[in-house]
């Protein structure tokens, strides 16, 4: 009985997937090719040369004498042209399942993409479960209260996981294989010969996307726990433990898309992890290929991850239907709203202010000063931070790099968020495009944005903001399914209000909160990512104290002289926690009520609403006992 | 009833063995211990780019591991020895007879003449052409007795030279076989015979008894090329691996005592200014730039003492320079920057390099320059270099390149028709010093004349050498006899063992 229930449910939803899959599956074919086009003609469209970037990736010192290039060229066929060799690969391809041959090593390209996905496979699968550890590390508290009818009292976190989401992929790498690795020799630093090879790199991985996701969770969970079907469990006497199951099964919903980009993201972007372990993955092989313009491999990369981004999408729908299905069908949902706004908190007056300290004191003092007789020297009076590898005040690079880095990394985030949720309203456009836009390795992504607006001074912003929207989307778009399937927003539509209400007071108000949350958790990771194209010529380049930067000068000295890259981490840390903890207090309950209606109304009991809303008073009424009682079922199940 | 069919579903995954098939092979390092000499394992700071073609850059890692020979190598002087050929003699201008000693290919064929011959031949119809012909036209015919007649189309006196360059190794009739690609697999005379390679991470190598000269100590070599400097450290530090070549800088100090090896290399970084356009065409600024730069607080500063200040184009490597060094004359005074802007380029393969740059600003601005730093991935800088578009390059380059010749760097570098002349240095007095030193054949003469071109370089204040770089090996505290040479062309050979 249950096991047809249940076959029937799939079926229902493959049916539902499949419906109105025609246009987008279109769309996302054409995302696609249009990827793959973009990768044929990049050379042309940048202006660079590609017989001279091959010879430099085969052999760095030889002179790019005319006869050289010409030879080169000749051995690749570039004469033909970019359509014709596009053409060419594509026909292979389609036709013969020939993915061609490396334009660097002559290799065939598809043996060799098909092992680095492999391994990089492996690497996501192994980070995706610290990631999932981490995430529920975080929401233990909450768990654990909300199951227990306490959270009421229970102050919001959050600075953990910004802490954690705040770590660089690389230092955390570099610093598990010296420590762990080198000096105790718990587990082998480097390699990829067994499964406890993948337990270093799946660390440092894993680490901050489990923070994001953590906390993403963590901010849906007290919404859950509100839920009558939560009360209703709580007094019938079901234990903790089912409660809180349920209460995870009611919000990954929510944060499964981005988990769905984290798989593809870590799977082609994981560059720096790949490179401190060595480990022959498919991120260091698309960023040779695409520094050297090897255009096969490049292309051949790109597809396998626009393939997965289209599984791992098409999975993670198929999933939020297998878990919100009928709700989501019958409109039966609860808006997930925390019961009551998080109490003001000190904490981001703490944080602020020292971050603020932090500048103060360093402003006074020159970055660029250079001494190299006082190298890598221990924080003292004279440098309390110590000093870097060319004797520069770490202090003084930190609060001088702090401007810079925290506009542009603003700017960015706030033209991400903007972008993320006006597409997030889309789905059916948007969708696709964040899979392919995710699933393109940053580098690429440079390159491609440098192709289209030249190397301007704006170009590093305007990549990684390209990039940066996607899982602000993708989250808006996961909120939106399920606010839009919320009963009240049925009711308020029932008495008649028209698309622009239900948008400006009841889709905007939900979804915005928790999107600009996750947009300032991502804060710290965007300023890395701006450094991390400076090799490309964009961005700032050094002497620069821009903070990404200052990390990645200093990396190679962590373990000789660790706080030339703590102070950077440290303060790029509170960042992110200040950003997040600050969010919260944006949403202060101060008292003048009307100032913000909208906000005061979105609280997730019915008995609530209704008070609060004396202009709508049958809102939800009638429809509620019914439909509540289906998410009890649902969620009890 | 759900819930445990969903945990047996999770259980099912998490058992599911891990597919092997995602990790590298190569991983067991268990046979270290044979009775017949041990393995020994080595740590490559650059993977094979085309899958070990024996005309590109890959050729210097096939004669680093001890697979290929030519029929001369580099002796520490940096003259022409004996390899494959036991002796030579110059016929005439442009003849050559090298005569050939008793050996045997790892495929277990002679070497004779005509394989010689051949496999010299397919040498030139390389396309592009190896690095050592550049600008060289040769033809190899066998002649009787075990010799080889090789022709150049003109005089060529650094012919031997020449031929010690790994780009032009012998292989046997049966690298040639397959279309497309020479395969150096078991074709080569070396001491270590290539038997699997794995991709651009691994390779192995097993011992070849029939070597010429007699067997290796080592039973076997089990090689990983490691591109990230701070692991190929961390291998060596945590026994993974017996030679880990090319350590950084800034990881050579966190080496056990003893296991860093420093070599004096041929690799100078050096400041080039643009002496075409900007405002180094102007050669009293380009004085005051040589007079700002202090080359000791690089060499102590940033490279931490694993260099030398800079002397000369060539550096203490090039050991037969010292005592025939020319003193630059004829340079002009310097004028004063007030201010003059300028752009200082760099890249950021090598990492110290953006920190010499960073040094050099400071050091410029304090003579009065104002700087602007650009750096950059090299692929993505060299043709902007080349186009004039910097005021001033620093650049690490190898001296000694495949030609094996010091005279043809200064050619390429620094001559009107060079092609690789990032200073864009044209000077009339320059080019007759180069050419004549390219004419000399005697070796000595060819020496000073060298010298005397460098000094004439030298006298533009085109180029202001700042380092001569030491390159710092990891070698295991147990591994004897491992070849470090100044050309970077040994590492391995019949006496190395772990």
């Amino acid at each position: 009985m249950r096991i047809r229930d249940e076959t029937m449910g799939i079926r229902t939803t493959l049916r539902t997937c499949a419906r109105g899959g025609g246009p987008v599956l279109i769309w996302r074919i054409a995302l696609a090719t249009l990827l793959l086009c973009g990768i044929g003609l990049l050379p042309w469209l940048t202006r660079t040369n590609p017989a001279l970037t091959v010879l430099k990736a085969r052999s760095a010192e030889r002179a790019p004498t005319p006869e050289v290039l010409t030879a080169i060229r000749d051995e690749l066929g570039l004469d033909a042209g970019p359509l014709q060799i596009l053409g060419q690969w594509l026909g292979g391809l389609l036709l013969h399942g020939d993915a061609g041959s490396s334009w660097i090593s002559g290799a065939e390209v598809l043996p060799s993409v098909v092992q680095a996905l492999g391994a990089s496979l492996l690497l996501m699968a192994g980070a995706l479960a610290v990631a999932g550890a981490t995430a529920l590390v975080l929401c233990a508290r909450t768990l654990w209260l909300g199951s227990r009818g306490r959270l009421a009292r229970r102050r919001t976190g959050g600075s953990g996981a910004a802490l954690l989401a705040a770590l660089p992929e690389f230092l955390t790498a570099s610093v598990l294989a010296t420590i762990v690795g080198v000096q105790l020799g718990w587990l082998p630093a480097l390699g990829w010969y067994g499964p406890q090879w993948m337990v270093l790199p799946a660390l440092s991985l894993g680490l901050p996307a489990g923070a994001v996701l953590g906390r993403m969770l963590d901010d849906l969970l007290p919404g859950a726990f509100a839920e009558p079907w939560a009360l209703a469990a709580a007094a019938r006497g079901l234990p903790g433990r089912s409660i809180a199951r349920q209460a995870l099964r009611r919000c990954v919903p929510g944060v499964l898309p981005n988990l769905g980009l984290f798989v593809v993201g870590l799977t082609g972007g994981a560059v720096a992890v790949e490179q401190i372990f060595d480990i022959p993955g498919l991120g260091r092989s698309t960023l040779q290929a695409a520094v050297a313009q090897d255009l096969p491999v490049l292309q051949a990369g790109a597809l396998a991850l626009v393939l997965l981004a289209a599984a791992s999408g098409g999975l993670v729908r198929l999933v939020v239907r297998l878990l919100t299905g009928p709700a989501l069908r019958d409109g039966a949902l609860q808006s997930l709203h925390r019961p009551s706004p998080p109490a003001p908190r000190v904490l981001p007056l703490l944080y602020g202010a020292a971050l603020l300290a932090v500048v103060a004191l360093g402003l006074p003092r020159d970055p660029l000063a250079l001494d190299t007789k006082a190298r890598l020297q221990h924080p003292s009076a004279e440098h309390p931070f110590g000093t870097d590898a060319l004797g520069r005040d770490v202090l003084a690079r930190v609060a001088h790099g702090a401007l810079d880095t925290l506009t542009l990394a603003l700017a960015i985030s706030a033209v991400a968020l903007l972008t993320g949720v006006v597409l997030g309203f889309l789905p059916r456009l948007s969708g696709p495009l964040v899979d392919t836009v995710n699933a393109i390795p940053p580098v690429l992504a440079a390159l491609l944005v440098t192709a289209v607006a030249g190397s301007g001074p704006a170009t590093p912003a305007l990549a990684v903001a390209a990039v940066a929207w996607g899982p602000l989307a993708a989250h808006t778009s996961a909120l939106l399914q399920q606010e839009r399937a919320t009963t009240h927003l049925l009711a308020t539509h029932a008495l008649g209000a028209g698309p622009l209400h239900l948008l400006r007071y009841e889709l905007l108000p939900a979804v915005l909160p928790p999107v600009t949350r996750h947009a300032l958790l991502r804060l710290p990771g965007t300023a890395l990512a701006l450094a991390a194209l400076g090799f490309l010529g964009l961005g700032a380049g050094p002497p620069t104290p821009e903070w990404g930067l200052l990390l990645a000068e200093n990396q190679p000295y962590a373990e000789r002289a660790p706080w030339a890259v703590l102070a950077p981490a440290a303060v790029l840390a509170l960042l992110g926690a200040l950003a997040v903890t600050a969010a919260d207090g944006v949403r202060w309950p101060r008292p003048p009520r009307r100032a913000r209606p909208p906000r005061e109304r979105r609280p997730g009991t019915l008995p609530d609403r209704i008070l609060s809303e004396p202009d709508q008073p049958h809102a939800g009424a009638t429809p509620t006992p019914r439909k509540e009682a289906a998410t009890v079922r649902e969620g009890a199940r | 009833m759900r819930s445990v069919r969903r945990r047996r579903l999770i259980a099912g995954l998490l058992l599911s063995p891990l597919p092997s098939g995602c990790f590298a092979s190569g991983g067991d390092a268990s046979s270290a211990d044979s009775p017949d000499g041990g393995r020994l394992r080595v740590a490559l700071a650059f993977p094979p780019a085309e899958r070990f073609s024996p005309y590109g850059a890959d050729a210097t890692l096939l004669s680093r591991l001890g697979v290929t020979e030519g029929l001369t190598k580099l002796d520490a002087n940096g003259s022409a020895a004996p390899a494959l050929a036991e002796s030579w003699k110059r016929e005439s201008d442009r003849t050559w007879v090298f005569t050939l000693r008793e050996a045997t290919f790892q495929d277990g064929t002679d070497v004779t003449s005509s394989t010689v011959a051949a496999s010299l031949t397919h040498a030139t119809q390389a396309r592009p052409a190896p690095a050592a012909l550049a600008g060289a036209t040769l033809t190899a015919k066998a002649a009787a007795d075990q010799q080889v007649r090789v022709t150049t189309a003109d005089p060529d006196p650094v012919l031997p030279l020449r031929l010690s360059s790994p780009g032009l190794a012998v292989l046997s009739a049966g690298a040639y076989e397959k279309k497309g690609a020479v395969s150096p697999v078991g074709t080569a005379t070396g001491p270590f015979e290539l038997t699997k390679v794995n991709g651009t991470t691994a390779a192995t190598l097993d011992r070849f008894d029939d070597y010429w000269g007699g067997r290796a100590q080592a039973s076997g070599i089990d090689a990983t090329f490691t591109a990230d400097g701070m692991a190929r450290t961390n291998a060596l530090r945590t026994g993974e691996v017996d030679i880990a070549e090319a350590i950084p800088v800034s990881q050579a100090a966190s080496l056990d005592e003893g296991t860093g090896r420093e070599t004096a290399t041929m690799r100078t970084t050096s400041l080039l200014l643009n002496t075409t356009s900007g405002p180094f065409a102007d050669e009293k600024l380009r004085a005051a730039a040589r007079e700002a730069v202090d080359t000791s607080a690089l060499a102590k500063g940033v490279y931490e003492g694993h260099a030398d200040p800079g002397q000369g184009i060539f550096g203490p490597a090039l050991t037969w320079a010292e005592g025939k060094r020319v003193t630059p004359s004829g340079r002009v005074r310097a004028a004063d920057p007030k201010g003059t802007s300028i752009t200082l380029a760099t890249y950021d393969n090598r990492p110290e390099l953006p920190e010499v740059a960073q040094v050099l600003e400071q050091q410029l601005e304090g003579a009065g320059f104002t700087v602007k730093l650009e750096v950059r991935e090299y692929s993505r800088l060299e043709s902007d270099v080349l186009a004039g578009k910097f005021d001033a390059f620093v650049s690490a380059r190898n001296t000694m390149l495949d030609t094996g010749d010091p005279v043809s760097i200064l050619a390429g570098d620094y001559t009107c028709d060079g092609s690789y002349n990032l200073a864009l240095l044209c000077d009339k007095k320059v080019d007759q010093a180069v050419a004549r030193a390219e004419g000399e054949a005697d070796t000595a003469k060819r020496q000073d004349a060298t010298m005397a071109a460098e000094a004439a370089i030298l006298s533009t204040d085109a180029v202001v050498p700042l380092v001569h770089q030491r390159i710092v090996t990891g070698v295991h505290a147990s591994v004897r006899g491992a070849m470090l040479d100044p050309y970077e062309r040994t590492l391995v050979g019949t006496g190395t063992r772990p």
